[in-house]
């Protein structure tokens, strides 16, 4: 009923980076250094890793059953009707980060770029392409994600030397002075949107990838690509600008792209590294799209997903607009609310979904025998 | 076919230009602001380019820029009563300058300084600078030789000078806003001043004689505790502060020979480490400094084709650079009560749990602190003579 469309594991993994590093390298520093001051960067390193055991547990769970897509687990697990609400829960999230996404790319191009512009105009142009990328299918997302990541890692590059004159280690000195706990709790909001949401992955890993078993091993490294990126860019923003002023700015990153100067020469090309938050943030955003749309569709056992997405893409720029009233609501939001429903849709969830399988474990696989 | 009209339609919706597009000939590109108060009311000034007598055409001989103000109760408000006498809107992208006035930095820079760091447009790569004894509205009214725009020349002198003589420190936007915030280390500007007759300053007459009759000049440091300003450093003092920092890059100091005369060292490379330490629960801090040196001119009889005069102008100057820098320490600790070095930073950096108590009475154990203050001269070349041009070859 729904496509059968399969992409290669190298698809994935470029996938995988891409959804990693999506919002986190535009916001995440200045989180991390919020209260991890000059140890943001040991935050970073830790969130990665604790992501790491989170995304080992989705792998686990998605290879279950490799043809299912997480909507269809559900389903088997905890049978229709809870089964059902937890997808709902589910799908409802990944709507709902669609929104944001685009609100977010919205108010980062009208405060930085287009101030005068109108978010409207903004988010209408970014969700055309959002639609158009899940009508067109997994294959093309993947295909062209290929072509997208060889521009992220150049333009990334470019900012990684280019900026290398201006570190000073001095700025992150004293190391290691923040307590432990509260590195911790820094991290969490990195946890939270690297590896955590991560959990809309399962819409496509394992149930759309030809060779589920070894795109395991590059969900995880696919992680820790992206967690490394983050890390580099924590780290170079503590170098630069100092602890404090990667606190002070709304986006950090930005600021960083801001201050390259080789000789009075390269200079200014900070537009030029707003491709960089842009591409991550569009590739994240349609990987939430399409979960929820698939999701949407597979829930309510549709034939063909297509028709879903204008009206979705419709209500998706409608939220966006309406969503966070003001920029400091979408703040409060993403250090309290975001949080607990991120912990529960994505770590509480598949925790009990453990639980259950080992408990009905048996009686699954003798369905599955019969069927 | 009608599908793809249909498509060319919808997105020529889109694609008829830019939504605010601002064209070239529409941006007062601006180079310098100053800002003044007086009458609870901020008076800003902008220097603004005429893009028509700067061009390669060369203008009608009028003045290269011109300077638009603007009162307001706050500085956003005073900018944009600018466009009042102004045709088109500021556009302060390439922005050099920011002048604050003197009387304005003794109230405290804090609050205008929160509209330029928070405004989209402009960026954190210009430096500050605070009018000393005058105005900031006067110090953008003086045209310039050499640098058609004066903005340009404030930016470029400072810079300069910075380099080659380092009494003077240009302070960046982002630096200046994260002395402000950090705990353990205060904030100083330049200062700025106008030297001559400033009534003519703003004339093109002002550059039509070598010696123009109102020049820019850059002065010492002004020492900032919070965002008031306090009191004005030296130029002994501000050299030192700058050796503290680290700042030096080039600089020439002179020495006393041994027999009577002077000396002048030429400094090629300086370089200082600022380690802190907690002895018995008080501060400390070590000053380390290495110079590499050539001789820049010998002025008094000393015969340098022997080592030892080396070394006995390497130990001049070795003494002559602690004297400065400890000079500068004690008498900040004694005037101003305010760290201007960093050493509070030093300590966070050394101590972070001492300087957890430490820091909410830093000022008071930063006046009591000890700096132990090393200095290391290498003297490695002479320069293309060998000895002073009046000492005689012996016979």
């Amino acid at each position: 009923m729904l496509p059968t469309v399969k992409i290669n594991s190298y698809q994935f993994l470029v996938l995988v980076i891409l959804f990693t590093i999506g919002t986190s390298i535009l916001v995440i520093p200045s989180a991390l250094a919020a209260n991890a001051k000059q140890d943001a960067w040991i935050a970073a390193i830790l969130g990665m890793g604790i992501g790491l055991l989170i995304v080992w547990l989705f792998t686990k769970i998605g290879l279950w059953f490799p043809n299912l897509t997480y909507i269809q687990v559900n389903e088997t697990l905890f049978g229709k009707w809870i089964g059902n609400i937890f997808s709902f829960l589910f799908i409802f999230m990944t709507f709902l980060y669609t929104a944001i996404l685009l609100y977010y790319s919205g108010s980062f191009l009208t405060i930085h770029v287009m101030p005068n512009t109108p978010m409207a105009a903004t988010n209408i142009l970014l969700a055309i392409i959002l639609v158009m990328a899940v009508r067109l299918g997994l294959e093309t997302v993947a295909r062209s994600a290929e072509i997208f990541i060889v521009i992220f890692f150049i333009l990334f590059f470019i900012l990684v030397v280019f900026i290398a004159p201006e570190v000073e280690f001095k700025n992150i000195q004293p190391v290691l002075e923040t307590d432990i706990n509260k590195i911790f709790q820094s991290s969490l909001p990195l946890i939270v949107l690297s590896a955590m949401n991560a959990i809309s992955l399962l819409m496509i890993f394992p149930a759309f990838i030809n060779r589920p078993r070894s795109a395991k091993k590059y969900f995880l490294i696919g992680n820790i690509i992206g967690g490394l990126i983050i890390t580099i860019i924590t780290t170079l923003c503590i170098l630069v600008l100092g602890s404090d002023m990667t606190a002070f700015q709304k986006f950090p990153g930005y600021e960083l792209a801001k201050k390259i100067n080789i000789g009075n020469f390269v200079t200014r090309i900070e537009a030029m590294m707003a491709a960089l938050w842009i591409i991550c943030l569009y590739f994240k955003m349609v990987i939430y799209f399409y979960a929820a749309v698939i999701g949407l569709a597979q829930m309510f056992q549709l034939k063909d997903y297509r028709p879903l997405t204008y009206p979705l893409g419709m209500i998706v720029v409608i939220l966006s607009l309406v969503i966070f009233p003001n920029i400091l609501e979408q703040s409060v939001y993403d250090a309290t609310i975001d949080i607990y429903f991120a912990l529960t849709v994505c770590l509480l969830l598949p925790l009990l979904m453990v639980v259950v399988y080992a408990i009905r474990k048996k009686q699954l696989k003798k369905n599955s025998d019969h069927a | 076919m009608k599908r793809g009209i249909f498509i060319l339609l919808i997105v020529s919706i889109f694609l008829t230009g830019c939504w605010n597009r601002r064209e070239l000939n529409e941006l007062a590109i601006t180079l310098a602001i100053g800002i003044d108060k007086s009458d609870d009311e901020y008076l800003v000034s902008a220097q603004v380019v005429v893009p028509s007598e700067v061009s390669m055409k060369g203008g009608k001989g009028g003045s290269p820029v011109t300077l638009i103000q603007g009162r307001g109760e706050t500085v956003y408000e005073a900018i944009r009563k600018m466009t009042k006498g102004l045709s088109r809107k500021m556009y302060p992208g390439h922005l050099r300058m920011l002048v604050i006035s003197e009387s304005l930095a003794k109230e405290g820079i804090g609050d205008p300084l929160d509209l330029i760091s928070r405004d989209w447009e402009i960026r954190s790569d210009f430096y500050v600078a605070v009018a000393k004894d005058t105005t900031a509205e006067q110090i953008l009214n003086v045209q310039t030789p050499l640098e058609t725009i004066p903005a340009n020349k404030m930016f470029s002198t400072l810079k300069v000078s910075e380099e080659n003589w380092a009494a003077t420190v240009g302070v960046t936007l982002d630096q200046l806003i994260t002395d402000l915030r950090s705990d353990g280390k205060e904030a100083v500007l330049t200062g700025i001043l106008v030297t001559g007759k400033p009534e003519i300053g703003s004339s093109k007459q002002n550059v039509e004689t070598i010696t123009p009759a109102a020049s820019i000049k850059l002065d010492d440091l002004a020492v900032f505790k919070d965002d008031k300003l306090i009191g004005w450093l030296t130029e002994d003092e501000s050299r030192g502060y700058n050796g503290i920092i680290n700042q030096v890059k080039n600089t020439v100091g002179t020495v006393s020979c041994p027999e009577g005369g002077k000396a002048d060292i030429e400094v090629l490379r300086f370089n200082t480490k600022v380690k802190g330490n907690v002895k018995n629960g008080s501060p400390e801090v070590a000053v380390q400094v290495k110079i590499e040196a050539n001789i820049g001119a010998i002025e008094c009889p000393i015969d340098i084709t022997k080592p030892e005069s080396i070394e006995t102008l390497e130990k001049a100057y070795e003494k002559a650079v602690e004297e400065t820098i400890n000079h500068s320490i004690s008498n900040v600790q004694e005037k101003y009560e305010t760290d201007i070095f960093g050493f509070g930073n030093a300590i966070h950096r050394s101590n972070p749990k001492e300087w957890k108590t430490m820091k909410k009475h830093w000022d008071q154990q930063f006046t009591d602190l000890v700096a132990n203050v090393k200095v290391d001269v290498k003297i490695l070349k002479t320069g293309t003579v060998n000895n002073s041009v009046v000492e005689k070859g012996k016979d």
